[in-house]
């Protein structure tokens, strides 16, 4: 006999599973970090998760792979990685069947990620190698969403299962990436905006003045991610704290020489986002003939 | 009889082959890591400072104590090189605060997620609530991210220092913080004031500790493991001021003597990607009790003294570590002086030829990363993570540590529980 519910309007709780490829377990820990958890594992039933209390062991869990509401997928996909023993191959394949939605976890499980590069042949995304769509769930990819980042921002998690909660439909770009979170560049938001603007350098690491994208290798004009709306841990970003961007979004990474801008007769040879090389030399010429001392001197002079 | 037992709801899984005697007694038991992505193949061949991003993804958990193991190696690098480096009191100071936040949550995580669930499971008593455990872990990533931007897999150390330059907003909002994790390690943990469970240390009375600490405690005597879990009493401490080693007496550590053994791995035809870590040929136990020991703090010495180096000991190490490091962290953060450096530009990278090694104590013990640099390349990199030392499997004459600790177990449910006292990470053993 079905419980009745006091609460007629108490809707069935969604079936997730959290299930690990090739990994370093960052989006777990991640994940771990929203402050308002409680909340969101209230309105799920956790069927499996690495490290939340959960219904099923990965012993049990592949002992009889269930149905699903959301299945999530974290780390790379290689064919033959086993967990509990079962590969990859069919336990990915079979859980991706029997489930509605698939959250595809961070950039190693959205492009292969950092992981990738140690057996490129084998190792890729769910849907996407890098940018191809060649991944092995390529043929379901209209049940997938994409979460890249390395890792992916708890709150962008959250709002994916909120969204399939409400039954609303999520808008997505080429890489089925939620618009609403990826349509924004990172340096969207930057406290540096001004710097950038007004094409004023960095001297150096460790300082709050100054654009980091023309030498210190940030990828923030051409990245896209909420990290400057959506605030890291609440609080901060990698550009809020003077590291520079390292594009860990996008299909791309990890590219090489992080820490320094490529540059083509000293501009850089990456632009932002859409913006043709001839705007963008006419513009950043203007904006270097003024000297605009508020921008050259320090914010704050002294801590003391 | 012979069992192999999947161990889960650690970083990643392991296996364990359980040898029993009729009435279940483990015999033996030999830790097997199935999984390995070649971290250090994956770092060669790049620049040196791309090792700021790709080492903290060696590990979700410890990903931040690989930052700085990366950017001291890059560091030493410099100095083997023949160049000057120096790094600020301030910037010293700020590393040393996210750090010490990355082992007090692996501790927290480690004591809720881990040790109360599973040793309730084998009670069967319903796990208790994680939740408000977690909710302290994400403000305690928060006072790290004030100054590195975000946790897990911050890149905000560099060599000569760090890239931020906080204010006294930032100050103010991490001493809150403090102020909140304090109270929920007195309210809910230890059921006490820092001054009393240090008392408890001393007297010997943990047992009747309320908190959730207790809690565990008292799970562990019901269970009769509390003196359980001896190992060979080896310990070693490499991270700090130039390491030591305690084997009955202290002496100071020689890195020289630091190897890793193959022996097992598949590589030798073995079963498993785990390579052990040797000192002097020998396995030493690393990690929080490790770490109390070579300080000599007084609570956990004595503690030792009466019970050596037994589930009781180690478990109380990890809880009486996060409550020192909390204390640590404070006095940290009220007296940075912000009026210096973040970062002082050393040479630019490509200008080094040298090898270079950088050691961290992080969660788990000892993390080395070791590399050889050839004009800003990485032309070889080497990673020793803190579980090797505590994790390899020896031989019937020279057990691992926690292999020694499992053997005599009443049971395999029992071996595997003072396993997890280890606090095992698969992911950063093969890596």
């Amino acid at each position: 006999m079905p419980k009745i519910s006091i609460m007629p309007s108490n809707p069935a709780k969604l079936r997730v599973i959290w299930l690990q490829g090739i990994t370093c377990n960052g989006n777990t820990h991640s994940f771990l970090n929203d402050p308002s958890l409680g909340t969101l594992l209230d309105s799920i039933e956790l069927l499996h998760h690495p490290l939340l209390p959960c219904a099923k062991t990965l012993k049990e869990l592949v002992k009889k792979l269930p149905k699903s509401d959301i299945l999530i997928f974290e780390g790379a996909y290689s064919p033959s990685f086993e967990r509990a023993g079962m590969a990859m191959e069919s336990l990915l394949m079979t859980l991706a069947l029997k489930t509605k939605h698939i959250i595809s976890m961070g950039s190693c499980a959205s492009f292969g990620g950092i992981f990738k590069e140690n057996d490129p042949e084998h190792i890729s995304g769910i849907v996407f190698d890098k940018e191809n769509d060649s991944g092995p769930l390529r043929d379901m990819r209209k049940k997938v969403i994409t979460l890249s980042g390395c890792p992916a921002h708890p709150k962008w998690l959250s709002f994916v299962i909120e969204m399939i909660k409400a039954n609303k439909p999520i808008l997505v770009d080429e890489y089925r990436r939620p618009r609403e979170l990826y349509a924004y560049l990172v340096h969207n938001g930057c406290l540096r905006n001004e710097y950038f603007e007004w094409k004023v350098d960095s001297d150096h690491f460790g300082t709050k003045e100054g654009c980091l994208f023309y030498a210190q290798g940030c990828q923030g004009p051409f990245t896209h991610g909420s990290c400057n709306k959506i605030l890291w841990n609440e609080v901060s970003s990698k550009t809020r704290s003077g590291t520079p961007c390292v594009g860990c979004t996008e299909p791309t990474f990890p590219k090489r020489d992080l820490f320094t801008t490529k540059t083509y007769m000293s501009i850089p040879s990456e632009m932002p986002l859409g913006i043709p090389k001839r705007s963008y030399l006419a513009l950043a010429g203007a904006a270097k003939s003024f000297h605009i001392k508020r921008l050259e001197e320090r914010l704050i002079d002294d801590h003391t | 009889m012979i069992t192999h037992e999947l161990i889960e709801r650690i970083e990643g899984e392991a296996v364990l082959d359980f040898q029993t005697d009729k009435s279940g007694v483990v015999q033996d038991a030999a830790i097997r890591f199935l999984h390995f992505r070649g971290m250090e193949a994956i770092l060669e061949g790049r620049n040196a400072l791309d090792a700021l991003v790709i080492a903290p993804r060696v590990c979700g958990i410890c990903g931040h104590s690989h930052l700085i193991a990366a950017a001291r190696m890059i560091e030493n690098a410099y100095i083997d090189a023949g160049f000057s480096l120096t790094i600020s009191p301030k910037a010293h100071a700020i590393r040393e605060i996210t750090l010490s936040c990355e082992l007090i949550q692996n501790h927290i995580k480690w004591l809720y997620l881990v040790m109360l669930h599973e040793s309730g499971k084998l009670l069967a008593e319903e796990p208790p609530v994680a939740l408000k455990a977690l909710y302290v872990t994400s403000q305690i990533n928060q006072l790290c991210a004030l100054f590195s931007g975000q946790w897990p897999h911050s890149s905000y150390a560099i060599p000569g220092g760090v890239t931020c330059d906080p204010t006294h907003i930032e100050v103010m909002q991490a001493l809150k913080i403090l102020s909140e994790v304090e109270r929920f390690v007195e309210d809910e943990v230890l059921g006490c004031h820092a001054e009393v469970f240090r008392n408890h240390i001393r007297d010997d009375s943990l047992l009747s500790l309320g908190g959730d600490f207790g809690k565990l405690l008292r799970n562990f005597e019901r269970l009769r493991l509390l003196d359980t879990g001896k190992s060979h009493g080896r310990f070693l401490v490499l991270g700090e001021s130039g390491g030591s080693i305690t084997n009955s007496v202290q002496s100071t550590a020689d890195i020289a003597l630091v190897s890793e053994d193959c022996s097992h791995t598949f590589a030798e035809g073995g079963v498993t990607y785990a390579k052990n870590a040797l000192y002097n040929g020998e396995f030493y136990e690393g990690g929080p009790l490790a770490r109390a020991l070579v300080s000599k703090r007084d609570g956990i010495s004595t503690l030792y003294q009466r019970h050596g180096d037994t589930a009781l000991t180690r478990i109380t190490a990890r809880i009486e570590e996060m409550v020192t490091l909390i204390a640590h962290v404070r006095s940290l953060v009220s007296s940075l002086d912000l009026s210096q450096p973040s970062f002082i530009p050393p040479s630019s990278i490509e200008s080094i030829s040298g090898e270079g090694i950088g050691i961290v104590e992080a969660p788990r013990g000892s993390l080395i990363h070791r590399a050889r640099i050839e004009r800003g390349k990485i032309v070889e990199y080497s990673i020793i993570t803190p579980t090797q030392w505590n994790l390899g499997n020896g031989t019937a004459s020279n057990l691992g540590i926690a292999q020694k600790a499992m053997i005599g177990a009443e049971s395999i449910a029992k071996a595997s529980l003072i396993f997890r006292t280890f606090d095992v990470c698969s992911v950063c053993t093969t890596h």
